[in-house]
């Protein structure tokens, strides 16, 4: 029956260009889609390494103040770990937790070398964001004056570096020591790649201007208020901003699934098309196949035969469609391209498959059930 | 092999109901070439799809091979057409997007059957009829008594017992109609069960048997 029905649809292969060509982009744009939605889900699942609520982050703006900075930084910082508000502040870079700031470079041990992001973090980094290491320590305030300095390492690095070696006390790069592992470290947030970090101790003798404060639970606006007031009056020249990390989670969130979802949208509005289209030739298909419908069931076809002729002919035409388009699509994982697992495309491709042979389903089965209630004798008698 | 009894037809639409079989007996025997002739409109191709199975009388009973068939199934129903029945038409009601050799192969796609046994007997189907040497070629590429021709071979494919045949001569020439009669004389003779509706007087001479209808009634 299946040759039976390639043999059909290759004979009428002229009428079924357009529907397949649409079928083929379909499943183009439903594996971009898809392998979008699967790398963000993938990522999802994926710990994000640290505690989020009731952390603050504040950006201290000097403007053009170029007076006694370190001073003034000191005595700012001072003053918020004064607050009784205040459980931790930790000082850090400026590529915070859901900021927008990305510093990343490349790192090596011996002949292994991996693209990490950069964070520079003081001593109290982990217990601002409760975060543990899984191997050695965090910093030590007294790690500063160290030989080497201290670095503590993401998981992900110390598998591209390392492998199964421990890495704690390996030297990498020129004079930087591994002191610790940590699990992850998603700064960007839940659908960030869990990509490989490093971690450098903040020295007091640099500027840094973001302050990472973990405050009491209950804490409002009013404290807001209150410190923002207070650290004009150290530093009269600079700007305090205030931002909640869970705020700026949704801010990453957005910035992450906004394209997926316009991207979604585009592929409802082009596979609603389809549908519609499969159903239109389907219906005309049959209006036009009702002597051919009375032939086959005169020469012993069941209704359930006749359902599954239709059904079985839109998967063939699905068939061919899709077959092109994976064609194209496996060239993405082959490839390598854009850095993603291969086993992200792989999915998207399963999915795509599925999604389009349940869609074209659908969209068969009624008017094959339509077909299959067609009486034979007044099918033929109509000719 | 084929019975039925008290067998009447209703055509109901709104307001207007039309008796197309009135009160309609006959037995058919294994073996038997019987031909049923009448005016057009008589009823004569409806009393054709009443003992193919492929319409249901209003009353009455039919019978195949003395089992009564009003209880059976869809599915019973098909296996039965698959099984013991072909059917020729008058239009031959090929399918154009099929080559010759694909159409003949219908009927067996609904049995179990391989395509190498399906093909097989398909060429063999063709070879009875004389075609063999257009196997590949389209229903649109050949002359209306071969389309015939093609239709009688889809029609003996399944080596059925009954062959049902529908004014099957009806858009011939009148050579063309002796040629296929001939076919269908030899394939009674080899043991077919053959019911043919036709206008021609002459082709229904050469049938054991003539059945006459008007306005939906037995006459002869």
């Amino acid at each position: 029956m299946l040759s039976h029905l390639f043999k059909l649809i290759w004979n009428k292969r002229r009428h079924h260009t357009l529907l397949m060509v649409e079928i083929w982009f379909s499943f183009l744009v439903l594996f971009g889609v898809m392998s979008l939605i699967s790398y963000n889900f993938k990522n999802y699942l994926e710990p994000i390494g640290f505690e989020y609520e009731n952390v603050w982050a504040l950006d201290l703006n000097k403007n053009q103040d170029t007076t006694a900075i370190a001073e003034k930084l000191n005595t700012v910082f001072q003053k918020i770990r004064s607050y009784p508000e205040v459980e931790v502040a930790s000082r850090m870079s400026n590529n915070s937790p859901f900021s927008f700031t990305q510093s990343n470079g490349n790192i090596s041990y011996q002949k292994h070398s991996v693209l990490a992001d950069y964070y520079t973090a003081d001593e109290d980094f982990t217990k601002a964001l409760g975060m543990k290491t899984i191997l050695g320590n965090w910093f030590k305030k007294a790690d500063v004056v160290a030989k080497f300095k201290p670095v503590v390492i993401n998981k992900k690095v110390q598998e591209a570096l390392f492998g199964e070696v421990n890495p704690i006390g390996k030297i990498i790069g020129e004079n930087q020591k591994v002191v610790g592992v940590i699990e992850n470290f998603k700064a960007k947030g839940e659908f960030m790649d869990n990509s490989p970090c490093i971690f450098n101790l903040a020295d007091d003798k640099y500027d840094y201007n973001k302050v990472l404060i973990k405050v009491k639970p209950g804490t409002d606006a009013n404290f807001e208020a209150k410190l923002t007031k207070d650290i004009g009056a150290i530093a009269k020249d600079w700007t305090t901003e205030v931002s909640y990390l869970t705020d700026q989670r949704q801010n990453q969130h957005n910035f992450a699934l906004v394209p997926v979802i316009i991207f979604l949208i585009i592929t409802v509005f082009l596979l609603v098309n389809v549908a519609m289209g499969l159903f239109g030739i389907l219906n005309l298909n049959i209006a036009k196949r009702r002597e051919e419908i009375g032939v086959r069931r005169a020469m012993g076809a069941t209704a359930g035969n006749i359902k599954i002729q239709f059904v079985g002919e839109m998967w063939v035409i699905a068939t061919f469609g899709i077959l092109i388009g994976v064609l194209f699509a496996v060239q993405v994982p082959l490839m390598h391209m854009f850095n993603v697992e291969t086993s992200i495309y792989w999915m998207a491709i399963g999915l795509s498959i599925v999604i389009l042979y349940g869609i074209i389903t659908l969209c068969a089965y009624h008017p094959s059930r339509q077909a299959a209630k067609i009486q034979p004798a007044m099918a033929l008698h109509e000719q | 092999m084929i019975k039925l009894s008290n067998i009447e037809k209703v055509y109901q639409t709104s307001n207007i109901e039309t008796l197309a079989l009135n009160n309609i007996n006959i037995d058919i025997k294994k073996g038997e070439f019987v031909s049923i002739m009448g005016p057009s409109g008589c009823g004569k191709s409806t009393l054709l799809n009443i003992m193919g199975l492929l319409d249901e009388p209003s009353t009455g009973t039919i019978a195949i091979d003395n089992k009564p068939v009003e209880k059976f199934t869809d599915k019973d129903l098909a296996y039965l057409r698959n099984q013991k029945i072909g059917f020729i038409f008058q239009s031959f009601h090929l399918i154009n997007d099929l080559s010759i050799l694909d159409n003949v192969e219908i009927p067996l796609l609904y049995r179990a059957s391989t395509n190498k046994s399906r093909r097989e007997a398909a060429k063999e189907a063709l070879e009875k009829v004389g075609l063999s040497n257009r196997m590949k070629h389209f229903p649109n590429q050949l002359s209306g008594g071969q389309k015939q021709r093609v239709a009688i071979a889809r029609a003996i494919v399944g080596n059925p017992e009954i062959i049902l045949a529908d004014e099957p001569t009806g858009n011939l020439d009148s050579a063309m109609g002796n040629e296929i009669l001939n076919i269908l004389l030899q394939l009674n003779a080899a043991g077919s069960t053959i019911v043919m509706v036709t206008h021609d007087e002459n082709m229904a001479k050469k049938t054991h048997r003539l059945i006459r209808l008007f306005d939906g009634s037995q006459v002869s």
